[in-house]
């Protein structure tokens, strides 16, 4: 007897193929997101050829007088966040004065990662849920934030970019003129920056102020720097809120490593 | 079809929309790619027969939801319209290359609408962006002027293309 080979017709077929397709899509994302982490995973060396990391390999500058774009950029975040920790510490001595605070946890850490594939807005780094990592951890870049953990394997993860619209997290923008912070949220604007939402106008927040991402219980202990504030005019669908923009502390398609806040590791991993 | 020079073929090009080499020829400071995937989808679409086009449609989908965020979305809204596609061509022959950036255009901004409505449901947190969608469909479309040869060498390496306008397919 001839063996028949099964084939299906046209129409079995687009409904298979359609009811599979549901079925994917039904599938908790946490399950099929390792399908893409694998295929970064298998095709990792190919997705990074052509990534633009010569920024960072640029050789030193010979003038003694001058530093590199980067290395400027580099000190500048050192120093602005040297400056949060510094106003942060005398919050707190003013407060110790009062009641003694708990100690800050000893357990706060850093993992390093490698940046091991970039899409829009998005990275996916070599570190995931074995390391400590879970949704929501802040994402240092040079020790600017960079973005937040949005997905995290069990060896891989994605970073959703700070210039993500899909990316809203609590600032506080320096007021040195006065000697505070102003509270808002950031939201990403799809480019190359992010846009602050719904600031009123009776704060007098200037071009060219500070801009860190705000501390968040089991999440980021102190302020640390972000960008600062490339424009801030009316606004012009509402004029009694303030139009900002954020312009990030580094240009982020050049970030090759980054490093991400990890709060109690032990209890993560 | 030779399936398995059509499944190199697809992984190669997902790989490439993937990689950083796209970024050379990305726009704006929306970072506005051409979509690969897309141009394969309506050439396949338009060239195998309608089995076939089924076959690819949602094969090309799955490599787009593998370079994507999620893994769904495209399989359905690239498998549901290419197949429309391929029907829509025994009707209409798409034989110019104009009329193939206009449907590479139409498809993109269709296949993408469907795809981040259906993206809702899986990560409710993604947001549509209506213009990068019609920028990334214009870019595609005028890329086909520039890439049809190459992607016609390949189709026909795959088998895909040997029944194209006027023989009639083999009905199944």
């Amino acid at each position: 007897m001839a063996r028949t080979r099964f084939k299906p017709s046209k129409l079995t077929l687009f409904i298979g193929l359609f009811l599979f397709g549901c079925v994917l899509l039904l599938l908790p994302q946490t399950l099929t997101s390792k399908l893409n982490f694998a295929f970064i995973d298998i095709f990792g060396f190919f997705l990074n050829m052509g990534s633009s990391a010569a920024y960072y390999h640029q050789p030193p500058s010979t003038s003694p007088d001058f530093v590199s774009r980067h290395e400027y950029n580099r000190l500048w975040v050192a120093y602005t966040n040297q400056q949060a920790e510094l106003q942060e510490y005398k919050r707190q001595i003013e407060e110790l004065g009062k009641v003694r605070l708990t100690e800050p946890d000893p357990l706060a850490g850093l993992v390093l990662a490698k940046v091991v594939n970039r899409k829009d807005n998005q990275f996916i780094i070599n570190r995931g849920s074995n390391d400590g990592l879970k949704n929501g951890q802040y994402v240092l870049g040079d020790n600017a934030v960079i973005g937040v953990i949005e997905q995290a394997s069990a060896d891989i993860s994605s970073v959703r970019l700070i210039t993500s619209s899909t990316c809203k997290i609590p600032i506080r923008i320096s007021a040195p003129q006065i000697g505070t912070y102003f509270n808002g949220t950031m939201q990403g604007d799809d480019k190359n920056g992010a846009i602050i939402l719904n600031m009123p106008q009776k704060y007098k927040i200037k071009a060219g102020s500070n801009v860190y991402a705000a501390e968040k219980a089991g999440f980021l202990l102190s302020p640390r720097i972000i960008g600062r504030i490339s424009r801030c005019v009316i606004g012009e669908t509402n004029p009694v809120i303030w139009d900002i923009t954020v312009e990030t502390a580094y240009n982020l398609n050049n970030i090759t490593d980054v490093a991400v806040i990890v709060i109690n590791p032990a209890a993560g991993g | 079809m030779r399936w398995f020079r059509f499944a190199f073929l697809i992984i190669a090009a997902a790989v490439i929309q993937a990689s950083a080499l796209m970024g050379t020829i990305s726009l704006t400071d929306m970072h506005i790619k051409p979509d690969l995937l897309l141009i394969l989808l309506v050439y396949f679409a338009i060239s195998c027969e309608s089995y076939d086009a089924i076959i690819c449609s949602f094969a090309i989908g799955f490599a787009a939801d593998l370079t994507g965020a999620a893994i769904g979305p495209h399989f359905i809204s690239f498998g549901l319209l290419g197949t429309a596609l391929a029907h829509i061509k025994k009707v209409i022959l798409l034989k110019q290359t104009r009329q193939q950036a206009a449907a590479i255009f139409v498809m993109g901004i269709l296949t993408y609408i469907l795809a981040s409505i259906l993206i809702k449901f899986k990560v409710p947190s993604a947001a549509a962006n209506m213009f990068k969608i019609f920028t990334v469909s214009i870019y595609s479309a005028i890329l086909w002027f520039l890439v049809k040869w190459f992607v016609r060498a390949m189709g026909k390496w795959v088998g895909a293309g040997v029944f194209r306008f006027g023989a009639k397919p083999q009905e199944r």
